[in-house]
């Protein structure tokens, strides 16, 4: 059953598209993403459905109800925000109890739904306090407590994560993960971080330039990009500019240089055209020693330790350089400086995009 | 951060001419308010008294005064926030290319002399003045309508006067209203209205209490514009004290008004800030 749709959704700010038809259904209980570098519209996207920026063209629906034209108090969504936006005058209770005072609750069950959503975010001994007397992390869980204690039928985020640090952010993923599963709510869920929406979506929406460019599962986004925007948005990549080599079929070979030669199994252009090589970092796989057959051949040029991962500057032939990353525990994560590796790449993470063809 | 040492040094020039030239006079004014006052011969030597001060609460002449100077400044805060409130919601959320003419606009009647502009006010509001003739000449009314030496005409002179500062205080407050808070209250329920009333009006509060202060002081300590629209004989009290001083040469008495206008300042600043803080959450 469809939560949320938007039929042929579209915003322009004069003759600027901001937002170029874009339609989609989420089903009722699902979690999506959309996730595109800043610019891309996403954050339009959220504001025309939350009903604080009205569409140039197209329909939202609601289950099968049209609140395209409906002003925000009347729609019934939890909004999230990337500031917080907390009402600094008011108490962490009556911050909470703002929506459903809005639809009449009073009384004990007032006092009761107050008491169970900041509960939810595990703040009950908060509610006298006020928000400039929390941490960031504590007043985006009272936003939270906010947004879902009147029960909305969509609970929208416009990166509520951004504003935290890197741990606490890990963390409030989890824990809003698992809120979004226990109480089954509808949530569509704004993001320019990939590895918060690939990890905690149903489904996954990349936006570049107003136009939704794949919407899809995070496994399909990840290993079958449907465009090469987001091929190379996805992971790490390396851009590097080539050519088409060869067609067969779906896919064929790319050259890089005059003499490296890579499989891609799908490759768009037709064989002479002047393409970007997208190649996922994380799919280049090292071994020391001389190449195999059909390895490419290359030097260690700078090893680079981050904890759980092990980045290399791999030089190849003709000044080509490629970055390679690994586990840092792994046989592959010890090559020192200078080492001599032989290169496997899977022709499934490499990616032929037009040339110059997105911005990243 | 400024270390406290650096700022008092930063301060320091401010305040050696702020103690000598407005601290000092006003304490050496002190004595003089609990001294006596023999009409003709000055102050009488060696004799203190709070007599001048007791004469503020029994009079019934200073009572009127001081009840007219608290009313007029209460009424001119209260219409400057009720005028100025709309406009200044105008200049700081309308459209971009409106913001710096509207502002020209508040400030313009500023770059004009005081004297001029009540001037003005006496043209325009005098038994024969444009309003009256014009209204007259309407057959509105038959014979002039009193807007001059008395409460009318000084709340209309001094709303004029002091709406600029309103204005200007209260821009500032409501473009430091955060908009996403406000879009906040939309989603979970609030109409325009309730929006305005429950995020927009309590988070500018700071620039309804700064913007009513300053009319409020302004107003009961403003001499020329009562003195030119409230004639010699309708005064408020800052008319008062000068006429105390400057016709009556009775010192003492000037001085305990003097005193009994700052304290009555400070208690109503005191008291509104109070008020203001618990209504907007910022205790």
């Amino acid at each position: 059953m469809s939560a949320l749709s938007f039929e042929q959704l579209g915003k322009a700010y004069g003759s600027d598209d901001v937002v170029t038809d874009v339609s989609l259904t989420i089903r009722q209980g699902e979690f999506v993403s959309l996730l595109g570098p800043s610019g891309c519209g996403k954050t339009t996207i959220l504001r025309m459905v939350a009903g604080l920026v009205a569409p140039s063209r197209g329909r939202i629906l609601l289950g099968t109800e049209d609140i395209t034209a409906l002003p925000p108090n009347k729609r019934g969504l939890g909004l999230v925000f990337q500031s917080y936006a907390l009402f600094p005058h008011l108490t962490v209770f009556e911050n909470v109890a703002f929506g459903l005072r809005r639809r009449k609750v009073t009384g004990a069950e007032l006092d009761r739904r107050v008491r169970e959503a900041l509960a939810r975010v595990r703040l009950e001994a908060y509610g006298e306090r006020f928000p400039r007397q929390l941490s960031g992390g504590q007043q985006q869980r009272v936003a939270i407590a906010r947004a879902l204690a009147p029960q909305p039928r969509v609970l929208l985020f416009d990166e509520p994560l951004s504003n935290l640090d890197a741990q606490l952010r890990d963390s409030m993923q989890i824990e809003l993960k698992r809120l979004q599963r226990d109480l089954g709510i509808t949530t569509l869920f704004v993001t320019h971080d990939q590895s918060e929406a690939l990890s905690m979506s149903d489904r996954v929406g990349v936006m570049a330039r107003g136009v939704m460019q794949q919407f899809a599962t995070p496994e399909d986004i990840y290993h079958r990009p449907a465009t090469g925007f987001v091929a190379s948005f996805i992971g790490k990549p390396n851009r590097l500019s080539g050519v088409v080599a060869a067609r067969d079929g779906k896919g064929g070979s790319l050259r890089l240089g005059s003499q490296l030669v890579l499989n891609a199994s799908s490759i768009d252009q037709p064989e002479g055209a002047k393409v970007d090589v997208v190649i996922r970092q994380e799919a280049i796989r090292l071994r020391s020693g001389d190449p195999e057959p059909g390895a490419l051949a290359g030097t260690i040029a700078l090893r680079s330790f981050s904890g759980a991962r092990v980045q290399y500057v791999v030089k190849l032939t003709e000044g080509v350089e490629l970055i390679a990353e690994t586990a840092s525990s792994g046989p592959d994560s010890v090559l020192a400086t200078g080492t001599l590796v032989s290169l496997t790449i899977d022709a499934g993470s490499v990616f032929a995009m037009a040339d110059h063809g997105a911005v990243v | 951060m400024i270390a406290s040492r650096h700022g008092l040094m930063l301060i320091a020039p401010l305040m050696l001419v702020l103690a000598a030239f407005f601290l000092l006079p006003v304490v050496m004014m002190l004595p003089t308010s609990f001294r006596e006052y023999a009409p003709g011969a000055g102050l009488v030597p060696g004799v203190w008294t709070t007599e001048n001060y007791a004469r503020i609460v029994t009079d019934d002449y200073y009572r009127e005064v001081i009840w007219r100077t608290m009313g007029l400044g209460l009424f001119v805060t209260l219409a400057c926030l009720l005028l100025g409130y709309p406009l200044a919601f105008l200049i700081a959320r309308g459209p971009e290319r409106w913001r710096v003419p509207l502002i020209l606009l508040v400030i313009f009647p500023m770059m004009l002399n005081l004297v001029v502009r009540s001037f003005g006010w006496i043209a325009l509001l005098a038994n024969r003045g444009l309003v009256n003739n014009l209204l007259i000449q309407l057959g509105l009314i038959s014979t002039p309508l009193k807007l001059m030496f008395n409460l009318t005409g000084l709340m209309i002179g001094l709303t004029h006067i002091y709406l600029p500062f309103m204005v200007l205080m209260l821009v500032a407050a409501i473009r430091n209203v955060p908009r996403h808070v406000e879009a906040a209250a939309a989603t979970l329920g609030s109409s325009r209205l309730h929006v305005f009333t429950a995020v927009t009006l309590p988070l500018s509060a700071p620039g309804i209490l700064a913007g009513s202060i300053l009319v409020f002081v302004l107003t009961i300590s403003a001499l020329v514009t009562p003195r030119m629209l409230g004639g010699p004989t309708y005064k408020v009290m800052a008319t008062l004290i000068y006429d105390e001083f400057m016709q009556l040469l009775d010192w003492p008495s000037g001085s305990a008004l003097s005193f009994a206008l700052t304290a009555m300042a400070i208690g109503v600043i005191w008291l509104s800030s109070r008020l203001t803080r618990r209504w907007a959450g910022m205790a």
